[in-house]
């Protein structure tokens, strides 16, 4: 096992090379001029050229290129165009509130997820099952825009019960995390159900029943073990998604993540800001998925890797 | 069979009770826009609200920079105008009083001006304010190579001479008669001697980071992405006015529908930006204050004079005879705007009011067809992608079409656009916003419409050139008398609004809105003055 999670470490070391050469081409060639955004219309040529300058702009790429790799293998992304802060600095702030929003989001996420997935299956072709289908195909296709809005205007406006926005309390966490999760849940729901009711087909489940055990043993003890394998990804794939910056519910409820800082940082062409949270995103994507592979084997032990 | 309907029913009621919690508020009849919320009514404060209170503020942008040398957004001067201030300001009527300096005088000859400053001012960090302080600052805006955005803007500075420690004198390269205007901008206001000699010091120490000022407030912190907070300044040499509140939060809040939520749940007391059509709403509510009036913006469609087809005038007129401007203003901007009858906005000094362009879809059509297009042409509209912008975009395309002009519609991000039109290749129609943010004719011609203006990295992204054009607006400038320079800018105005280089579209409204319990909040220049509010 130690071997296997080494390998893929190691595997992992091309891709990033690849992935910072791509995020740096694609922050410089994205068309806007970090300059004029940050200046204005007005800026004379020789301001703007020795600001210019001062950026190091006037290098060819690939210099620009080879800095921004020595600099970031000492563990410095640089300055922010923008707010003229320690990127690494601010993207450190940023981490914990986008973490702490994607754990509640998946906390909300599972249990809804889980329970109404396994329930549905169970209870094919019942009445709830048909509900849970309903009201998670109309989940998944409510934007999060208009459902965290909506949260929003009753629980906050209307009843009064949460702050609309912001950060620093659990009650702030609340809307925007529901909102999230509702999302994903519906996702997770709609996998689980469809896993559960594959495995339930299975010869051995058969057997476990023609042995006259009862359907919920069978389904906690034989079903989810096996059934969990997709839902683990899937669930392992969203986790990533929403630790990429969960960028719209961000925005929706002024929660100062990393999502908010992608989109704060394309508007004004943040080249440090803009490459570093690219890194960063795809680095989080390589983790969690290496999570997810060696989660298998905890949750079916029969599962080892070589 | 019957519980499944009773279950459809149910959900088919929440579902609209949730909507109609939504929209509840839309279909009211407007506000009644008034003055300045705060500004009529110089209340006598209550002693006990002196300083009991926190004041916050939702902007529609995160502040840029807090060095007003830095900074070149209109949102990051609410947060500025809390903490700095220069020799000059503009009061509610938009006319130059002094503030830091006691007079002042433009020479006869329209290159100099001369300020006397007051004395025993201290900046936040106790340093004293002095004519050395103001040579210090100057001289470091300009030099091109500190690489500062408003650098430009104080371009007419030749030189600046330390008279004795109180007076100053501002010598200019060329007769400029709209330098005081350019001193009272809020650009133009002046940091302590001690802070910019740590940025000359050491040219990594963060200037835009730490705002010290002589305003009534101070500031205290900033966190990314939060909010940046300013908090009561003992030591104000003004005593008649010191802060009133102790302490004033600006949010970035970048998404306007959670603003008016924050403003209807009492967690802001000011929203900044309010969407137009929250503000019909809005005003009806009992504790709020809808306010709104013009703006020193003008939206335009701007044409490349370089392409055949619009090198004709008559063409860019009958463009301008095509576009209903009340229909415009009513649909984009739920009535918040005024049809623009010059270049300028009628708040800019200098304004003229001409003729415009009255709707008149059958004078359009003449002219096309008198300038050999009686069929129209097709033409590419740029914007950027912004729903109000695209919204727009939209009209215009349905409204030239009527007189057979084919408008395809092109949204860009709006740094892209930008780029596009620094360019210069492939413009043919953009949508444009130009903010005069000295209230004064030069700034809100000039960039736009002189032949030195052109891009890159200029204004004037249709290359119009006019001579005529250009002289009055150097005429203007050197004139001494203010009768003289008025007349200047009124013929300017006359040409660019016959000559049609743009669409003359309209003067969008500034729109705020504000807890009914916030006093004396003034808009000057569509910026929020809070340096006298206070909560009741």
């Amino acid at each position: 096992m130690a071997r296997y999670i080494f390998g893929r470490i190691l595997g992992m070391i091309p891709i990033l090379v690849i992935i910072s050469i791509l995020s740096f081409l694609f922050v410089h060639l994205t068309p806007g001029d970090p300059i004029r955004i940050m200046y204005g219309a007005e800026m004379d040529m020789a301001t703007y050229e020795k600001v210019k300058a001062n950026l190091g702009f006037h290098d060819p790429l690939y210099v620009q290129y080879g800095r921004y790799l020595q600099q970031i293998l000492s563990g410095d992304f640089g300055v922010s165009y923008k707010t003229k802060t320690n990127v690494s600095d601010e993207i450190g702030k940023r981490f914990l509130y986008t973490l702490g929003l994607t754990f509640a989001a998946m906390f909300w996420a599972l249990i809804i997820g889980l329970v109404v997935g396994i329930y549905s299956a169970a209870r094919r072709k019942s009445i709830w099952d048909r509900i849970g289908i309903i009201s998670t195909t109309t989940i998944i296709s409510i934007p999060e825009f208009w459902f965290g809005l909506m949260l929003m205007q009753m629980f906050a406006v209307q009843l009064g019960w949460f702050p609309t926005s912001g950060s620093g309390t659990f009650a702030h966490l609340l809307l925007p995390s529901i909102t999230l999760g509702f999302g994903v849940s519906a996702i997770i729901a709609r996998f689980t159900r469809s896993s559960v009711l594959e495995v339930l087909q299975e010869d051995f489940v058969r057997t476990a029943k023609a042995k006259g055990q009862r359907e919920s043993v069978i389904i906690w003890t034989h079903v989810l073990r096996n059934a969990l394998i997709p839902v683990i990804t899937m669930t392992g794939l969203q986790f990533g998604f929403l630790l990429g910056g969960a960028v719209v519910v961000e925005q929706v409820f002024s929660w100062p993540g990393l999502g908010s800082y992608l989109i704060d940082s394309v508007l004004a062409r943040d080249y440090p800001a803009m490459q570093a949270l690219i890194l960063l995103f795809s680095v989080q994507f390589l983790i969690v998925n290496l999570l997810v592979d060696i989660s298998y084997s905890l949750v079916n032990p029969q599962i080892r890797y070589e | 069979m019957r519980r499944r309907v009773r279950l459809l029913t149910v959900s088919f009621l929440m579902a609209t009770a949730m909507l109609s919690a939504c929209t509840s508020n839309s279909g009211q009849p407007p506000p009644t826009s008034g003055p300045a919320p705060g500004n009529a009514q110089q209340q006598e404060v209550p002693a006990k609200a002196v300083r009991n209170a926190e004041l916050t503020v939702a902007l529609e942008a995160e502040a840029t920079s807090l060095d007003p040398w830095n900074s070149t957004d209109s949102n990051t001067l609410h947060i500025l105008s809390t903490m700095f201030e220069g020799l000059l300001t503009l009061d509610e009527n938009r006319e130059v009083v002094p503030i830091l300096a006691t007079d002042y005088k433009l020479s006869a000859d329209a290159t100099s001006l001369t300020f006397h400053l007051r004395k025993g001012i201290l900046f936040h960090d106790g340093s004293p304010f002095d004519a050395e302080v103001v040579k210090k600052n100057l001289d470091y805006v300009r030099n091109k190579e500190n690489g500062m955005a408003r650098a430009s803007f104080f371009g007419f500075i030749k030189e600046v001479t330390v008279v004795d420690p109180y007076t100053i004198t501002v010598v200019a390269k060329e007769p400029n008669s709209a330098m005081v205007a350019f001193m009272a901008h809020p650009s133009a206001t002046f940091k302590s001697l001690k802070e910019l000699q740590k940025k000359i010091d050491d040219p990594k120490y963060n200037l835009d980071r730490n705002p010290v000022g002589t305003g009534p407030y101070q500031f205290r912190e900033w966190k990314n992405g939060q909010f940046v907070k300013v908090a009561a300044f003992d030591g104000y040499w003004d005593k008649e006015k010191p802060a009133k509140l102790a302490a004033i939060l600006f949010k970035p809040v970048t998404e306007a529908s959670t603003r008016v939520n924050m403003l209807k749940a009492s967690e802001v007391d000011i929203v900044t930006s309010l969407p137009t059509l929250d503000a019909r709403s809005m005003g009806t509510d009992p504790n709020l204050d809808v306010y709104s009036g013009p703006s020193l913006n003008m939206i335009y469609v701007g044409m490349n004079t370089k392409l055949d087809k619009y090198k004709d005038k008559r063409v860019r007129q009958a463009m301008n005879y095509a576009i209903n401007k009340e229909q415009l203003i009513s649909q984009v901007a739920d009535g918040f705007g005024t049809a623009a009858d010059s270049p300028l906005s009628p708040l800019v000094k200098g304004y003229a009011k001409q003729q415009g362009y009255p709707y008149n879809v059958d004078k359009a059509k003449q002219l096309l067809t008198e300038a050999g297009y009686p069929d129209g042409f097709a033409a590419t509209l740029w914007t950027r992608n912004s729903t109000e912008f695209v919204a727009i975009a939209e009209n215009i395309k349905m409204q030239l079409q009527a007189v057979g002009i084919k408008v395809e519609v092109q949204a860009y991000e709006s740094g892209t656009l930008f780029e596009r039109l620094d360019a210069g290749e492939g413009t043919d129609l953009y949508i444009g916003r130009w903010g005069t943010g000295t209230a004064e004719a030069d700034w809100g011609m000039r960039p736009n419409f002189a032949s030195d203006r052109i891009p890159p990295n200029y204004n004037n992204s249709g290359y119009y050139q006019n001579e005529q054009v250009d002289q009055l607006l150097n005429e203007a400038l050197k004139a001494t008398a203010n009768s003289m320079a008025q007349q200047k800018y009124t013929e300017a105005q006359k040409v660019i609004m016959d000559e049609a280089p743009w669409i003359f579209l309209y003067v969008p409204d500034v729109v705020i809105a504000k807890r009914k319990n916030v006093l004396d909040v003034g808009v000057t220049l569509d910026t929020v003055r809070l340096q006298a509010a206070y909560k009741q």
